[in-house]
């Protein structure tokens, strides 16, 4: 700890700090005190030093100010000001009164109790296994259990109908706290491991059960102090010589981190998860400097210190399956950036699929973070920002105040993980489906804006790649190839009609017909047979009855090559109009605007003849489609650049 | 070492306890003369005095430290050194 003169120092600076009405001074200061020293006099100390800014928090901070009301079997009193304190940090100003001992049912369902007429926003409810289930002990004794479910059933039926009658009468948000895993029992260790219905077990199943039920009421989350306890060490969690004198049920050590435990989890009822983690690259998501290190010299993989950061890749990549993004905001070449993650792809457990935008430049990350925030039309709240550098950390938060900053620790790159995982911002006791398809629906969002807004920078990096495409007729390749990406393709496939070897061939044959796919390099290597168009001629109209594009090489110009090589092709035949069509599905969302991107308008009357699609016309003789400038041609005449037709050449 | 005055470390954890001034903790001052100090605040000065000392008081003992000067004699006699 450190010495008195510093905590006399930091209280001095609260004080000052406070008489001044500084809000945000008070309570960095405050925030010192409890990190740094943290005892019983210290909480009280904060305590008394912010209920006489409340009002200056709400005014400056946006301090929300909360009425909580505790109802109770056990000694909280002790607890009050450490619970206020680790509030004032979380940002609530909390009005606490407490309830008397075991009057809880009382208090919950009588219309005149205390409870009522304080008329809270939140109640906490903490009751302790002798209130709760009081006969567990006794019938875990012996490990077999006669009558442990029944006693479990009955308690959470119990709490069933206290907090559903509660609900019925009283809107106030609930947090309802499990039961700590007694740390000794008459069982030992060996037999609470062992015995179905050791005292063990019989916790745990109760606290799931008490968890299953707070799901099924409206704003009611269940505190799992269990997980906190045993975090912290249940031996030291409570102080039994406290709890048998003075009913205490946690040692006053911990007073702290049960009170930041119960905070974090209230706050999940008043608080929506952030959305977007905002990641640096160099020494952040691998170790190193990719400019300076090179793509083979960078730190990630299953060796230390590369695992540090696979870690964090891996923690990154869950937080995306459960709705998270994930975006780059990094100093670095975009290029260099493409070709670490092509090169490492082994080695790290993210590709850049698994990031929503990438926002690589040498501009500031303030105004890339405020770019992404307007491309995903998400308030700058929903940020938050990780990197190593603490100039980048700090102009961060100082441009940015709403982003939560992680600085990541270059020194001790294991840390990152817990260092975020301590972090509220993700916090939320409810994941839908619609969270974990988020990635996709924001990527396209993203994907889009960015065009319209960089397209300056994307040409420049796309020009870099050095892109060929060779169109081949799909009997030339191997047509087994064409019917896999007609099977296979869902994302950019405009019409998704999973055709047969013989349906394609008949397109490449008939007159006027087309059937061709596109072959694709660059100078990172062979992509190989990446996209299909089939298209028949009618009149002077060419239709393009399919047109598919593996998602692997979306986005760099290849679907306008092959609309653009179609065009002419269709031309050459002496078509004068292009018809696009495109049928929704469930996954193609990505190219729904493929033909109204490319100039073509919709063409209402066809799609009286074919529900389901949207049909789409351009007038060839006027405005052909043309291949992105960045991309090589290699048409149909010159086949493959093969080693033997250099030769033959 | 006499009770005739408080050490300052103690001084300042009750008076943040019981919300007075630091000037106000006398020898003197008891359960019976502060109007702050009932039970509740008694056992947040426990548990305060023993985070801040490292020490432990018997539970037995607690209900009667119930002045400035018992509470630091039971703390001399710990072997705490002010």
């Amino acid at each position: 700890m450190q010495s008195d003169a510093e905590r006399q120092e930091i209280r001095g600076k609260i004080k000052e700090a406070a008489s001044r009405q500084d809000a945000e001074s008070t309570v960095r200061y405050g925030r010192e005190l409890m990190e740094t020293s943290g005892k019983p006099s210290d909480a009280m100390f904060c305590a008394s030093a912010f209920a006489g800014i409340a009002d200056a928090m709400k005014e400056q901070l946006g301090t929300r100010r909360l009425k909580a009301y505790v109802v109770r079997s056990v000694t909280v009193e002790p607890m009050v000001a450490f619970l206020a304190t680790e509030a004032v940090l979380s940002n609530y100003f909390l009005d606490i009164q407490v309830g008397g001992y075991g009057s809880y049912i009382d208090e919950m369902l009588s219309p005149q109790s205390a409870l009522a007429k304080f008329n809270p926003d939140t109640v906490f409810v903490l009751l302790d296994m002798e209130e709760m289930a009081g006969r567990l002990p006794e019938l875990c004794a012996d490990g077999i259990g006669a009558g442990v479910e029944e006693e479990i059933d009955q308690c959470v039926e119990r709490v069933a109908q206290l907090l559903k009658r509660f609900r019925s009468g009283c809107s106030a948000r609930i947090l309802f706290q499990g039961l700590v895993v007694p740390d000794q029992t008459s069982l030992g260790d060996v037999g609470e491991a062992n015995l179905p219905y050791s005292l063990t077990n019989a916790v745990l199943t109760l606290n799931r059960k008490l968890a299953t039920l707070c799901r099924t009421l409206s704003d009611c989350v269940f505190f799992d102090v269990d997980r906190l306890a045993a975090r912290y060490g249940r031996a030291r969690w409570r102080d039994t010589r406290m709890f048998l004198a003075s009913r205490l049920p946690v040692s006053a050590e911990v007073f702290r981190i049960y009170s930041h435990g119960l905070v974090r989890s209230f706050s999940a009822l008043y608080r929506a998860p952030r959305k977007v983690l905002c990641t640096d690259l160099d020494n952040t998501l691998w170790g190193g400097v990719l400019g300076e290190d090179g793509p083979d010299g960078i730190a990630t993989g299953s060796a230390f210190p590369g695992n540090c950061y696979l870690e964090y890749q891996k923690h990154l990549k869950q937080l995306s399956s459960r709705g998270i993004l994930l975006a780059i905001v990094s100093k670095n070449n975009v290029a260099d950036v493409r070709e670490a993650f092509q090169l490492r792809a082994a080695d790290l457990a993210l590709n850049l699929d698994n990031f929503v935008a990438s926002k690589i430049s040498w501009n500031e990350k303030s105004d890339a973070i405020r770019e992404l925030a307007q491309e995903l039309s998400l308030g700058l709240d929903s940020f938050v920002f990780v990197d190593d550098n603490p100039v980048e950390c700090e102009a961060v938060r100082r441009e940015l105040p709403e982003v939560a900053v992680v600085e990541a620790p270059v020194q001790e790159p294991w840390k990152l993980v817990s260092m975020l995982s301590e972090q509220p911002f993700f916090d939320s006791a409810v994941v839908t489906e619609d969270d974990a398809n988020r990635l996709n629906e924001y990527k396209a969002q993203a994907q889009r804006a960015e065009l319209a807004s960089s397209a300056g920078n994307r040409d420049e990096f796309l020009a870099s790649l050095g892109i060929v495409c060779i169109f081949q007729s799909a009997l030339q390749a191997p047509l087994s190839r064409a019917v896999q990406l007609l099977a296979k393709t869902n994302q950019f496939n405009l019409t998704t009609r999973r055709h047969s070897a013989a349906e394609v061939e008949e397109f490449a044959s008939a007159a006027g017909g087309q059937a061709v796919v596109v072959r694709v390099r660059d100078r990172f290597g062979d992509a190989g047979v990446v996209g299909l168009a089939l298209a028949r001629k009618q009149g002077d109209s060419c239709y393009i009855d399919s047109l598919l594009l593996s998602c692997r090489v979306i986005g760099r110009g290849i679907e306008t090559a092959l609309l653009a090589h179609i065009g002419e092709q269709a031309l050459r035949a002496g078509a004068k109009r292009l018809v696009g069509e495109f049928i929704a599905t469930k996954k193609n969302a990505p190219c729904a605007t493929f033909y109204s991107d490319h100039g073509f308008s919709r063409s209402a009357l066809l799609e009286e003849t074919q529900p389901g699609s949207i049909f789409y016309e351009l007038d060839l003789t006027v405005s052909a489609p043309t291949s992105p400038k960045w991309i090589t041609l290699e048409g149909n005449e010159t086949h493959e650049l093969s080693t033997s037709a250099v030769f033959s050449a | 070492m006499s009770s005739q005055q408080v050490p300052s470390s103690l001084r300042d954890i009750l008076a943040d306890i019981l919300e007075v001034s630091p000037e106000q903790v006398t020898p003197d001052l008891s359960m019976s003369t502060a109007d702050n100090w009932d039970s509740f605040r008694h056992l947040q000065a426990i548990l305060a005095i023993e985070g801040e000392y490292g020490v432990q008081f018997d539970p037995q003992r607690i209900p009667d430290l119930t002045s400035v000067s018992l509470l630091q004699t039971e703390l001399e006699k710990k072997g705490v050194a002010f």
